[in-house]
């Protein structure tokens, strides 16, 4: 117990004194989760209505591939990417392995599902009737998806906060695709998962503290932002 | 706007919804659709609002066929039975048609201030639509599609399950937008009193086809048909 204490005592002064390393960690974390994020927001909004408001054959076939994908482990992901962008590998060219380009890479091919996922689902219940409205009403291609963007903003901030808790939390995929090296690809996840295995607790939890800041900080704007709505 | 249908037809997998061979609408002209549930009163109008695609034959609009591009769609527009309201205030709901078309705010507001007044709908103009009544709703819906003064205007039952006030107030609303701009006015109806008050005309649909078209005193009091006589009894005229 008293190790414990004294860990999270060590951890608070390490916050509190924007320690070098944790800063760094934290920085590069943000950096590949949200780049990662805003790339899958950009795919999956479009995509999700698509999804939600057209009839194609195979859509079912479709929408069950995307409910699969939703659920992918990061490991699969993370060797599959790993696989592709390998210096043997069909994308080994591009030197990206071990970067933080091959993290955001990955973390899109997990990310982008689940916000597609929710931004069908949420569009499955009145997509169609927004569409027909804006159509009836005058309003051409583009300014019909600003109309069912802006009148499924509660359903695609969620898909999007979602996808951010999966990115920020996530280990598996980005330990194998950036390798975790210090100052390099080093995010919070595998830098915890790192320092349980060397004993430095204190970093460790200062790393999980500042995790758990940053999912509180997503789910009250969630919150906030599902009440004014 | 004048209307030309030549041979059009809906189906729904094997069933066919609406088949209606022929049928011209004069520009200016008020015309209420009546018949029974499941007729295909609201897949007509949907076929002519584009909103629902057809699987033969084809619309004309002032003579030309209507395409996704089509200029038409901005001067028409649908009202439908359940109103969907964005997610804004009353006022934004009504102005939603005139910013889209890039009109300049003083014009906008003194358009949408304008229906305001005449739907009564002045002391809520900042509520969001999510908070209103059935027939506050649908007023915003009616302001809504004319505030644009479209040439042909479709409503699909627009005053079913609202109260009689609100009724009122937009039958008024309606004959006076006729009045004053001469679009073309379709509208589908259960009600055959609410028909006999606004439209000039009547068609009856039943079972996808148009059984009998005319004056509307004429069709409702001494209709040729044999269906269009029973729908009329049964519905209490």
């Amino acid at each position: 117990m008293e190790q414990i204490i004294e860990g999270f005592k060590s951890a608070l002064s390490l916050i509190a004194s924007f320690d070098g390393e944790l800063m760094s960690i934290v920085s590069l974390t943000l950096f590949v989760t949200i780049m990662a994020t805003g790339i899958s927001a950009v795919l999956s909004v479009p995509l999700g209505i698509f999804l939600g408001i057209k009839d194609f054959p195979l859509k079912s076939l479709v929408v069950r591939v995307l409910y699969t994908f939703m659920s992918l482990p990061p490991v699969i992901v993370g060797l599959f990417v790993f696989l592709l962008i390998a210096r043997r590998g069909p994308l080994g060219g591009f030197g990206l392995l071990f970067t933080a380009t091959a993290m955001i890479i990955a973390q899109i091919l997990l990310v982008t599902p689940i916000i597609t996922g929710i931004v069908y689902n949420g569009t499955l219940e009145k997509g169609r009737d927004i569409k027909d409205l804006g159509k009836t009403l005058g309003a051409s291609r583009s300014q019909l998806l600003f109309l069912l963007i802006r009148e499924l903003r509660i359903e695609i901030f969620a898909g999007i906060i979602s996808g951010y808790g999966r990115a920020i939390s996530e280990v598996g995929a980005v330990m194998i695709v950036g390798g975790n090296i210090q100052g390099h690809t080093r995010v919070m996840t595998t830098a915890i998962a790192m320092l349980r295995s060397m004993g430095d607790y204190e970093m460790a939890i200062a790393l999980g503290l500042v995790l758990l800041a940053l999912s509180f900080i997503i789910n009250f704007a969630l919150y906030h932002f599902q009440q004014k709505a | 706007m004048e209307l030309e249908i030549q041979n059009l037809t809906r189906t729904y997998e094997d069933k066919v919804a609406l088949d209606i061979s022929d049928l011209s609408i004069p520009s200016g002209s008020f015309i209420g659709i009546i018949g029974p549930n499941g007729a295909g009163k609201s897949t007509f109008v949907k076929l002519l609002a584009g909103i629902d695609p057809l699987s033969q034959g084809r619309v004309l609009y002032n003579r030309k066929k209507l395409h996704r591009k089509s200029e038409v769609y901005q001067k028409m527009t649908l009202i439908f039975q359940k109103p969907y309201l964005f997610r804004t205030s009353v006022f934004d709901n009504i102005a939603y048609p005139l910013k889209i078309r890039g009109e300049k705010p003083e014009v906008i507001n003194e358009k949408v201030e304008k229906l305001l007044v005449d739907l009564g709908l002045e002391s809520i103009r900042n509520q969001l639509g999510k908070t209103l009544s059935g027939g506050e709703a649908q007023k915003v819906a009616l302001a809504r599609a004319l505030v644009f003064e479209p040439e042909l205007l479709l409503l699909d039952e627009p005053t079913a399950n609202i109260d009689p006030q609100s009724i009122m107030v937009m039958e008024r609303v309606l004959r006076d937008f006729h009045q004053k701009n001469r679009p073309t006015i379709i509208m589908v109806t259960h009600n055959i009193q609410q028909a006999k008050r606004l439209s000039k005309e009547v068609l009856f649909i039943d079972e996808g086809k148009l059984i009998e078209r005319g004056p509307t005193a004429k069709v409702l009091e001494h209709p040729k048909e044999g269906r269009t006589k029973n729908f009329i009894q049964w519905a209490g005229i």
